[in-house]
């Protein structure tokens, strides 16, 4: 039927006006010819709104056609498109909205008419979404129907009747718009938040929807409707005209509009069918239509994403400072609220920060971070009209004031307030974060061509800081020894600055940031750990990941390279941060469990040393207050307990309940001379000893126990400072793993009889252990033997380290040779890796002094060598 | 045809698909898994927080060999994961009835 069509001249003198387009009949002979026509067009160049419109013209003609051949003389029909086809775009696979109006008198003739109409674009396979109804149906159902509603706001005669389409329109306009502006825009603003929600409130993920998502299609026309309805101005041009959008504005919107368009175009030919999602698979096919190449750095598809991201931005950047203003205007005969001067310049009033003047920034561009610094502080949000003004005055951030120190004094308290995440993401979406930090504009929109990352990297970077926000509630306790914040959460802002530039990010990044941060003015100590922080952003996902979680010589390099438990702490929280920011495949409980198990390893190794270096001390007062303060909450007669018996390692070394019973244990210390108390966990025992402190205490608890077959796994020893040992030994049976024969009350028997010194011990380990001596593996292992003596690492003790091949009383030969030597025990740290012994003393000599004369430092040296190695 | 499951540390995953590259084993199923055996869980006291960690992380690794494969897949595996250390994992070799590539429709050794 459409084969045979009148030529083309004839439809266009009758539907003059509405196919404005000449096509070129030659392109194509039928309408499933549709496709390859508008394949060709794109060949020669005609893309975005001309194809589009290319594409309605031509069906524009054949309905045109098919109408004027079927419907019967006079004024009872009229065929109207509605929807994206009203407003001539068309798609390669769009609906085709029809509706076909009609006077009830002629209901006889509608059957026949609609079939003409609909069957030929059925059988092309055309998806259309068709209606008919009459003028009274019409309103029923724009009712009703919220869609209904909005389609007909870009209702468009093609064929029919006129005198119907008009009084469609006025009853349209009468019912509908005349007064109705704020319900139009209440539910114009649901639907937005409706698809904030369903869609994410990003354009920046992995796969944009080019119609739904922030920043897509229906963004645009949202704005377009609402300025029809509210300002009744038709058009983007018209919007600049009522000095709604500038002249800048405008030109960047057309801009981004015509490159979705043409996006969305291709997407319909590349997936085949109806699709607006810019799928992973289709991303590269959709570069290469767009004439991106691989380049050495960046790869085309990239190049493409970061072009759609950035049109994506500017559209939701334009549309939101749209709505903001329509309702204010609408909102404008509400009591206006009073206005608070927050400063000079700066006001707050119905809870938005503004300007007093938005000229004012021209002449004083320490406005720009003030504005920021007074969101953040009070929490209110920047007024649009603000906003704005920031946007097209950012060649006023020089370097003067990106030099300025007043600014980044005022940037660095932004990022410590409790929520920095809101205010960033304003910085980054007026401009002025780039403008400030130059160095971010190689990472703005740019996307990263894989699967894990669904954010672009500038996007990716404000997130961390929103993670590094929770995770400041969430791990309160490792936050507590973060002394500096703003330098975890400037990490965090700039981690991956380094990308964009090619291969090796994190060193990059460690070498910008480090400029950065100089031109911030932030003390030497702030940048040095800022560059270690982005320098080695991946080290521990990496490391917990590829590396032997056991190897004890690793964990000790690792602790050498990060030096401090708080820059631990902060790596920590950046690495956990940085992965939940990536995306949802990138942090799971088990990569949590394996980072938290290296975490803890290291975090041991750097307490050893943890009453060196003043920025550590801080951080250890910080977590032992607290405890002391839980302690202090569980105890029932807290006001008796002198807190200051307690040192800070102590009380970071047990659980605060624990505290509590070692309190309440300790009383009993006047009855009796030694407590014993034991109890079996999993496989091993704990035991704890309480006891008043003396010489060779820790030796002959040690021999006992080895006199009992027990290894020690671990030990706290601890001395309060009254005298009160509480030493908290972890042992395991050395006979097997599962040993349930261990007589507890015969070895606290002899427990008691070695401390009086009742008890021969030397004599009975020796014979005791004779048999296993003189292992004739011994002779190779010794050589590993080592002892250090170490007078730096700790401000009040001497550090003794004692590394040597495990085996039964080991312990007691090397606390024996310390009490020969009068030295005192304060704390150790007893570790046993596999067959390696790590065991460190913390110790003074007999005059309570630190083992300083080298002649007896060489001496005692020798003694514990002999100790460990006397097999 | 038999199916090999390995439990492993994760931190030998990659040696021990190469090593498995080595001997031909083309294909595997990778998986991050946790649960406790020996090793079992354990705590950790830091700074006066109680850390419970009661399963362990560990990488599941699934094989499909023909039945002469078994040993020397095994073998392999051995090698390359062992660091002579509590928690260094398991294997266990169960049957397979049938293998079937969906792509093609082929069955049996040809499928693997």
């Amino acid at each position: 039927m459409l084969s045979d069509r009148p030529n083309k001249q004839a439809g266009e003198q009758v539907f003059s006006g509405m196919v404005q387009t000449v096509i070129n009949p030659q392109d194509f002979t039928d309408l499933r010819a549709r496709r390859q026509a508008l394949d060709a067009y794109w060949q020669q160049d005609i893309s975005g709104y001309a194809l589009v419109r290319k594409h309605s013209d031509f069906i524009d003609h054949h309905l045109a056609e098919s109408f004027e051949k079927n419907a019967p003389a006079g004024e009872g029909f009229a065929l109207i498109a509605l929807g994206g086809y009203g407003r001539q775009e068309l798609y390669p696979f769009s609906d085709i909205d029809l509706m076909l109006l009609y006077d009830p008198a002629q209901k006889d003739e509608l059957n026949s008419l609609v079939e003409a109409i609909l069957y030929p674009l059925w059988d092309t396979g055309l998806e259309v979404g068709h209606a008919v109804r009459t003028l009274d149906e019409c309103m029923v159902d724009a009712t009703e129907d919220f869609f209904f509603r909005v389609a007909m706001l870009d209702a468009r005669l093609i064929a029919g009747s006129r005198t119907l389409f008009d009084k469609l329109s006025e009853m349209y306009k009468a019912l509908y718009i005349d007064g109705k502006r704020q319900e139009f825009l209440d539910d114009m603003l649901e639907q937005r938040a409706k698809r904030e929600t369903r869609y994410g409130r990003h354009a920046y993920l992995l796969e944009p929807q080019i119609k739904e998502s922030c920043g897509g299609f229906r963004d645009i026309q949202s704005m377009v409707w609402t300025a029809q309805v509210v300002f009744g101005l038709k058009g983007l041009a018209a919007l600049q005209q009522a000095g709604i959008l500038s002249l800048e504005e405008l030109k960047k919107f057309e801009e981004a509009q015509d490159y979705l368009v043409r996006i969305r175009n291709r997407l319909h030919y590349v997936s085949g069918r109806k699709n607006d999602q810019l799928f992973f698979e289709h991303q590269e096919k959709m570069a290469e239509a767009f004439g991106f190449k691989n380049e050495r750095e960046m790869l085309a598809v990239e190049h493409f994403m970061r072009e759609v991201y950035t049109h994506m931005q500017t559209v939701s950047v334009t549309t939101d400072l749209f709505f903001e203003h329509v309702e204010e205007v609408l909102g404008s005969d509400e009591i206006p609220k009073a206005v608070k001067v927050l400063e000079s310049g700066i006001e707050v009033r119905h809870g938005k920060i503004r300007l007093a003047n938005t000229e004012l920034i021209k002449s004083e561009p320490k406005l720009f971070m003030r504005l920021f610094y007074q969101s953040a502080k009070t929490g209110n949000p920047l007024h649009f009209r603000t906003r704005k003004a920031i946007t097209a005055n950012l060649h006023l951030v020089d370097d003067k004031l990106r030099h300025s120190r007043r600014s980044s004094k005022l940037f660095l308290a932004i990022l410590v307030t409790p929520r920095p995440f809101r205010v960033l993401e304003e910085m980054l979406d007026t401009g002025f974060l780039t403008s400030y930090i130059p160095e971010f504009a190689e990472v703005e929109s740019l996307a990263q061509h894989d699967v894990y990352h669904i954010f672009t990297v500038d996007r990716h970077l404000v997130q961390t800081v929103n993670e590094l926000e929770k995770l400041r509630e969430e791990e309160s306790n490792i936050y507590a020894a973060v002394s500096a914040p703003h330098v975890l959460f400037l990490a965090g802002l700039l981690h991956d600055v380094g990308k964009g530039l090619g291969h090796g990010h994190a060193e990059r990044g460690a070498d910008l940031v480090r400029r950065i941060s100089e031109r911030m003015g932030l003390e030497k100590e702030d940048i040095d750990t800022l560059e270690f922080l982005v320098g080695n952003h991946l080290f521990l996902s990496n490391t917990a990941l590829r590396r032997d979680l056991e190897d004890e010589e690793f964990l000790m390099r690792c602790a050498t390279k990060i030096y401090s438990p708080e820059a631990l702490a902060m790596l920590y929280l950046l690495t956990i941060a940085d992965a939940r920011a990536t995306g949802p495949t990138v942090w799971n409980d088990w990569k949590g469990a394996l980072l938290l198990e290296l975490y803890l390893k290291i975090a041991l190794l750097l307490d050893r040393k943890d009453l060196s270096g003043h920025e550590q001390a801080r951080g250890t007062e910080l977590g032992a207050q607290w405890i002391r303060e839980k302690v202090a909450g569980l105890l029932p007669d807290a006001n008796k307990t002198n807190f200051n018996l307690f040192s800070d390692d102590y009380l970071l070394s047990f659980p605060p309940e624990v505290i509590v019973q070692h309190i309440a244990h300790a009383k009993n210390l006047g009855k009796q001379d030694v407590l014993f108390f034991h109890e079996q966990s999993r496989e091993s025992w704990s035991i704890l000893v309480i006891s008043k402190d003396r010489p060779g205490l820790l030796a002959r608890i040690f021999g006992i126990l080895a006199l009992h077959n027990l290894n020690v796994l671990a030990a706290k020893i601890f001395t309060w400072a009254d005298g009160t040992a509480v030493d908290a030994i972890e042992v395991s049976s050395a006979i097997s793993e599962t040993y349930d024969g261990q007589d507890w009350a015969v070895m606290e028997n002899e427990l008691h009889l070695a401390i009086k010194q009742r008890l021969g011990l030397e004599h009975r380990l020796s014979r005791k252990l004779a048999p296993l001596r003189g292992n004739p593996q011994g002779a190779k292992k010794r050589l590993a033997a080592k002892a250090t003596i170490d007078n730096q690492a700790s401000e009040l003790y001497s550090v003794i380290e004692v590394f040597s091949e495990d085996r039964v009383g080991i312990l007691y030969d090397i606390t024996k040779t310390l009490s020969d030597f009068g030295i005192n025990i304060y704390r150790a740290r007893i570790g046993s890796k596999a067959d390696q012994v790590v065991d460190v003393f913390y110790v003074l000599d007999y005059d309570g002094k630190k083992i300083e004369d080298p002649v007896f430092k060489n001496e005692l040296q020798q003694g514990l060598l002999y100790a460990v190695s006397n097999a | 045809m038999k199916k090999i499951e390995a439990i492993i540390k994760p931190f030998k995953l990659d040696d021990v698909k190469e090593a498995l590259n080595g001997i031909g084993i083309k294909g595997m199923t990778v998986s991050e898994v946790k649960g406790y055996g020996r090793q079992k869980g354990h705590k950790e006291i830091y700074r006066g927080a109680e850390y419970i960690v009661d399963f362990i992380p560990k990488a599941k690794m699934e094989i499909i060999v023909d039945a002469n494969q078994v040993d020397e897949v095994i073998e392999t595996i051995c090698q390359a994961a062992n660091t002579g250390k509590i928690g260094d994992g398991k294997i266990f070799v169960l049957p397979v009835e049938e293998v079937v590539r969906v792509r093609t429709g082929e069955k049996g050794k040809e499928a693997i």
